[in-house]
C-alpha cells in the first residue's frame, strides 16, 4: 500500500469508514498490498498525472485499476473521469465508479465520460465486500491491460 | 306630350328622392354617419356622430377628423387609409377616436369614396358602428389571458424549483444516508469476523441485530427513494406485453420462491399502454407480496388474471395467503403501512404505495379485497380499454 510507483490500484474515497471497509475488502481479496489511497479528486489527479496536471512525460505508473467515489471534495469523481479519460496517457486505465449514488443521471454521465464500470455500494457489508473483491480481481487478474509484458 | 313627360319625370324624381331620404333616415337610425370633402373637412355629421363624439354639429362641420384623433394609431395606419380612399377604393377598419370630453371610443368604420365624372373622389361617406364595448371585452379577455399565462409561468417556475430541490434532497439521501448505514453494518461484521471468538454468543447476537437494523434501514431508504422518484420520473408509454412483464417479474423473484411449493396460475393477460419499467415494478411488488403472505401455506396458490373494460383494463393477483381484515383495507396503499408483525412478515411497507402511485400515473386505481386467514386479491386498472 505504500510504494507509490508499485501501486496497481488507486482507491479514491473521502469517507473514512467507507475507505476502511473498502481496504478491508481488498485486503481480504489479497489485493491490499497494491493499493494507493487518494482522499479527494485533486489528490487522485496529482497521483495519476503528477502534480499540476503533469504536462510532461507519461506518468510512470503501473496502475491497473482506479476505484472512484463520485462525491468527492475539491474535484468530484465525474471531473476525475473526464480528465483521465480525455488524456491519451491515462485513457486506458480502467475506472470503476464505486458510489452510493444510484441516480440515473450519475450512471449515464459516468459512462458518457468513459468510466469502465459502475458499482453502487450496497449497505450490506457482505455484498459490498463481494463487489469490491470481484471488481479488484477482475481488473487485476482477468483483464488484459495494454502494453504489459 | 313634353309637359306630360316632364310631369312624369318630376314624379319619378320625387319618388326617387323620397326613397333616398328614407334610406338615409334608416341609415341614420342605425349608424354613425359623416361626409367629408376631398380635403377631409367634415361637411355632414348625423345625430349619432354628435352623440358619440360629444361635439355639437356646429363644432364638427368644417373641421377635419383630426378633431376626434385619439393618437392611438400609428401614422402608417392613417396614411394607408388616405391612400386607399384617395384612389377611390373603399376602406374598412377599426378606429379608436377621442370624444370631446377626452373619453375614447372605438368604431368599426367603412369609408366609401364618391367619385366625380373623372373618377376623382368628390366626397367621402364614412359609416361607423360603435364597437367600444366589444373592444373593452376583447381587452379584458386579452388581459385575463396574459395574467393567466403569467401565473402559469410563475407556477411552473415554482414547481420546477420544488422539483429541483426534491431531486437534490433525494440525491443527498441516497448518497449520505447510506454511507453511515454501511459503516454500522460493515464494522459490526468486522467485529464478528475479527473478534468473534472473544465474544459470548449473546454479544454476537446483538451485533447481528445491529446489522439487521442497518440493513432494514438501507432497504427503507432505497424504497423511499424509488417511491419519491416515481412522481418525478416521466411515464414513457408504449404497448406493453403484460404476460411478458409477469414472467420477468417472477424470474426476478426467483429467490423468494426457493424451497416453496407454489401453484402458479397465470391467465392470458391483455396488453396495455403504459411504461413497461414502471408496470414491472407493480407486478414485482404484488407478486412478492403474494409469495410472502402465502409463506405458511403447504401449497401456495397464486392466480394472475385480467379482464377487459370499456375504458380501462383490469388486472389482479389472487392468493390463498393469510389475507387481512377488510377494516384496514384503505390503509393498505399508504406509505409505511404494515398490517403484519415484522417477525412474521418482513418488508418496508412501501410496496403497495409504490403500486398505487404507478397505477395512478397510468390513469388507473388499485384496491384490494381479502378474507382474513383465507387469502387476498389485489386489483389494479390501467387506463385505455376496449373503447379506446
Amino acid at each position: 500500500m505504500n510504494d507509490e510507483a508499485a501501486a496497481r490500484v488507486l482507491l479514491v474515497e473521502d469517507n473514512p469508514q467507507d475507505l476502511e471497509l473498502t481496504l478491508r475488502a481488498l485486503r481480504r481479496a489479497g489485493l491490499g498490498a497494491d493499493v494507493h489511497v487518494a482522499r479527494d479528486g485533486v489528490e487522485a489527479l496529482d497521483f495519476v498525472l503528477g502534480p499540476g496536471g503533469g504536462s510532461g512525460a507519461a506518468p510512470a505508473r503501473r496502475l491497473q485499476l482506479i476505484l472512484l467515489d463520485l462525491k468527492l471534495p475539491k474535484c468530484d469523481g465525474l471531473e476525475v473521469i473526464s480528465r483521465l479519460k480525455s488524456d491519451p496517457r491515462t485513457r486506458a486505465i480502467p475506472i470503476v465508479v464505486l458510489t452510493s449514488s444510484r441516480e440515473a443521471s450519475d450512471v449515464a454521465r459516468s459512462y458518457q465520460l468513459g468510466a469502465n464500470s459502475y458499482v453502487v455500494k450496497p449497505v450490506e457489508y457482505d455484498r459490498f465486500s463481494n463487489a469490491v473483491a470481484q471488481a479488484g480481481l477482475y481488473w487485476l487478474s482477468v483483464n488484459q491491460p495494454p502494453g504489459l509484458e | 306630350m313634353k309637359t306630360a313627360d316632364n310631369r312624369q319625370a318630376t314624379l319619378q324624381l320625387k319618388d326617387a328622392l323620397k326613397e333616398l331620404g328614407d334610406l338615409k333616415a334608416a341609415l341614420d337610425e342605425h349608424a354613425i354617419v359623416a361626409i367629408t370633402d376631398p380635403q377631409g373637412k367634415i361637411r355632414y355629421a348625423n345625430d349619432k356622430f354628435c352623440a358619440i363624439s360629444k361635439y355639437s354639429r356646429e363644432e364638427l362641420i368644417g373641421r377635419d377628423h383630426r378633431i376626434i384623433n385619439s393618437s392611438h394609431h400609428p401614422k402608417e395606419f392613417i396614411r394607408n387609409l388616405w391612400a386607399t380612399i384617395g384612389q377611390g377604393k373603399v376602406w374598412h377598419g377599426e378606429i379608436k377616436n377621442r370624444a370631446k370630453d377626452g373619453s375614447f371610443y372605438w368604431v368599426d368604420t367603412t369609408i366609401v369614396p364618391f367619385l366625380d365624372g373623372e373618377g376623382r373622389p368628390r366626397q367621402y361617406v364614412a359609416i361607423r358602428a360603435d364597437i367600444t364595448e366589444r373592444k373593452r371585452a376583447e381587452d379584458e379577455v386579452r388581459n385575463l389571458n396574459a395574467a393567466l399565462e403569467q401565473r402559469v409561468v410563475e407556477r411552473t417556475a415554482q414547481l420546477e424549483s420544488a422539483n429541483r430541490e426534491l431531486e437534490a434532497f433525494s440525491y443527498t439521501v441516497s448518497h449520505d444516508l447510506r454511507a453511515p448505514l454501511r459503516a454500522i453494518d460493515g464494522f459490526s461484521e468486522a467485529v464478528i469476523e475479527d473478534f468473534g471468538p472473544l465474544l459470548p454468543d449473546e454479544g454476537k447476537r446483538y451485533l447481528r441485530t445491529i446489522r439487521a437494523g442497518a440493513q432494514r434501514m438501507g432497504a427503507l431508504v432505497d424504497d423511499l427513494l424509488t417511491f419519491s422518484r416515481l412522481s418525478r420520473q416521466p411515464v414513457q408509454k408504449s404497448q406493453v406485453d403484460m404476460g411478458q412483464l409477469v414472467r420477468d417479474a417472477l424470474e426476478e423473484l426467483g429467490d423468494a420462491q426457493k424451497n416453496r411449493r407454489i401453484d402458479l396460475r397465470v391467465g392470458d393477460l391483455l396488453p396495455c399502454l403504459g411504461d413497461a419499467s414502471l408496470l414491472k415494478l407493480v407486478w414485482i411488488n404484488l407478486l412478492s407480496n403474494a409469495v410472502k403472505f402465502t409463506g405458511k401455506r403447504e401449497v401456495a396458490i397464486i392466480e394472475i388474471g385480467c379482464s377487459a373494460g370499456r375504458h380501462a383494463t383490469h388486472y389482479y393477483v389472487r392468493d390463498n395467503g393469510i389475507g387481512f381484515d377488510m377494516r384496514h383495507a384503505e390503509k393498505l396503499f399508504g406509505v409505511f403501512q404494515r398490517l403484519h408483525r415484522m417477525e412474521d412478515y418482513e418488508g418496508t411497507g412501501v410496496g403497495l404505495a409504490i403500486v398505487d402511485r404507478i397505477v395512478q400515473r397510468h390513469g388507473g386505481r388499485g384496491w384490494a379485497e381479502a378474507v382474513e386467514g383465507q387469502g387476498a386479491t389485489f386489483h389494479f386498472t390501467v387506463e385505455g380499454g376496449a373503447a379506446s
